[in-house]
């Protein structure tokens, strides 16, 4: 995936499954701070991570994340 | 201690809250539809039900929202119609005003959300373990998911309390909220439960034979209580929720009293988990009199459970006749609403005071020959305008659950 496609993607997923308005899902919007999530958001963003991108996210990985870029280099990491 | 009905909501296959409840009582109508897609279930031989027709429910946060499967969704709504009926909304710790302890919850379910039970094992198995699971998901299983959510949503900090006995738990919700604020330690119980439909519920049903088979194809004419032709009972879904109050509370907050619940009671048969119990009957309908200090020459409507099953309605009407004899005007709301479970106690609670405040009462829907196991009590097979005073309504579950509620009129 180009990053570009990552970024849709995720961004995606963040909007219909968090109810996150797309403009907000900018690469410096902090996860919990900015967009309001938390720990119980964050184990469902990792599940819609595996199934909607089929990569296989580590847990401990997920928990160092803390901006909507974080997450897209994290994908991408996985992606390959 | 005489408590208060403040406020009520309902959600249910009739329709959005509790003036098209009613109104769809009235009009004789009914939420049972066919369900084909039912078909594909090995041995499921009831393809029927009732649900609640389409909601928005984008009042309540996500945050909130993520948690709740459809039954806590039913419940939020009703109990957002209920404490907004009751003047509760905002400023009395609900909704972003400050909460007091002096408030409980009382709402149950027959369990957790089956739907969400369903997705989560069909994958654990699939998976073999819990890879994969959602971090809310549990947040919709566990037993007190709808009271929990409730609370969570709209801000209560009292206690929360799940009773759960299938078929009669807001009824039994409802009547140990009677009892909480007799203790005195409490100025308001917010009471009922809810359920949503799946085809599980109807095989629990259908699996004992108990659940209608035979008016697949004719689900107008599915659900009739006390009727010769009656074949089991179909299921359904809702949310039915009442304010209690003290009397103390209600006058000291100006808000007006739509009944009184006069009493009630909770028993259990101790005998056998599916098969009614005509003794446990009669203690439980005395019980809920003497609790309400009435006799039964006092009642003026008597609201059956009748589930339109085979062997339940028999005993129910036999034990009617025991306390009643032929005086009290009998109907079960069943062939209207099918059966809500954990919903119908409150939605069948809501609807006597509605009747009570209406003057009229709502006849037994599809009950056109009366099945001779079941006469001898005055069957109201037509919608009459009358006035009364008094209401019973009972409900009865597996395990052995037995519970009698008495609603009086104001005035």
């Amino acid at each position: 995936m180009t990053r570009g496609e990552i970024v849709a993607k995720v961004n995606a997923l963040m909007h219909e499954g968090f109810e996150i308005p797309m403009e907000k899902l900018k690469p410096e919007a902090t996860l919990f701070d900015e967009l309001k999530l938390d720990s119980l958001d964050a184990v469902d963003m990792l599940v819609h991570l595996e199934e909607k991108l089929q990569i296989k996210v580590d847990a401990e990985r997920l928990q160092a994340v803390r901006t909507m870029e974080d997450v897209y280099t994290l994908v991408a990491d996985l992606a390959g | 201690m005489k408590v208060h009905i403040t406020g009520m909501g309902a959600m249910s296959s009739l329709g959005l809250g509790v003036g098209e409840f009613f109104e769809g009582l009235k009009a004789g109508r009914t939420g049972i539809t066919a369900r084909p897609e039912w078909k594909q279930y090995v041995g499921l031989h009831s393809h029927l039900g009732a649900s609640v027709p389409a909601y928005d429910i984008t009042q309540i946060p996500r945050s909130a929202r993520r948690t709740m499967s459809r039954m806590s969704e039913l419940a939020v709504v009703a109990t957002l119609e209920a404490v907004r009926g009751a003047d509760l909304l905002p400023g009395h710790g609900i909704g972003g005003g400050k909460s007091t302890p002096r408030i409980a919850i009382c709402l149950g379910s027959t369990s957790g959300s089956p739907d969400t039970l369903e997705t989560y094992f069909r994958k654990l198995i699939e998976r073999g373990g819990p890879e994969g699971q959602m971090g809310t998901t549990f947040f919709k299983v566990m037993n007190h998911s709808v009271a929990a959510n409730v609370a969570a949503a709209l801000g209560f900090v009292g206690p929360v309390i799940a009773p759960s006995s299938a078929c009669s738990t807001s009824a039994q919700a409802i009547i140990h909220g009677w009892e909480l604020l007799q203790t005195g330690l409490y100025d308001i119980v917010i009471a009922g439960g809810a359920d949503e439909l799946h085809y599980t519920s109807a095989a629990v049903f259908d699996v004992v034979l108990a659940a209608s088979r035979g008016f697949n194809d004719r689900p107008d004419e599915a659900s009739r209580p006390f009727d010769s032709r009656r074949d089991g009972l179909v299921v359904s879904e809702g949310a039915g929720v009442v304010v209690l109050e003290t009397e103390a509370s209600a006058r000291a907050r100006g808000v007006r009293s739509h009944a009184e619940l006069a009493g009630g009671a909770v028993i259990c048969d101790a005998n056998h988990m599916s098969q009614p119990n005509g003794e446990a009957m009669d203690t439980v309908m005395r019980l809920s009199l003497e609790r309400a200090r009435l006799q039964a020459e006092d009642i003026g409507y008597f609201n059956a459970h009748a589930t339109a099953t085979v062997q339940g309605d028999r005993e129910e009407a036999q034990a009617v006749r025991r306390i009643f004899g032929d005086r009290v005007p009998v109907s079960s709301l069943k062939g209207h609403l099918g059966h809500s479970l954990a919903a119908c106690g409150a939605l069948e609670a809501i609807a006597c005071v509605k009747m009570l405040e209406e003057s009229v009462l709502i006849p037994t829907r599809n009950l056109q020959e009366i099945d001779p196991e079941c006469a001898g009590i005055q069957h109201l097979q037509a919608l009459e305008k009358r006035s009364f005073r008094h209401a019973i309504s009972t409900n009865f579950a597996f395990g052995g659950m037995n519970t009698s509620l008495v609603v009086s009129g104001i005035n």
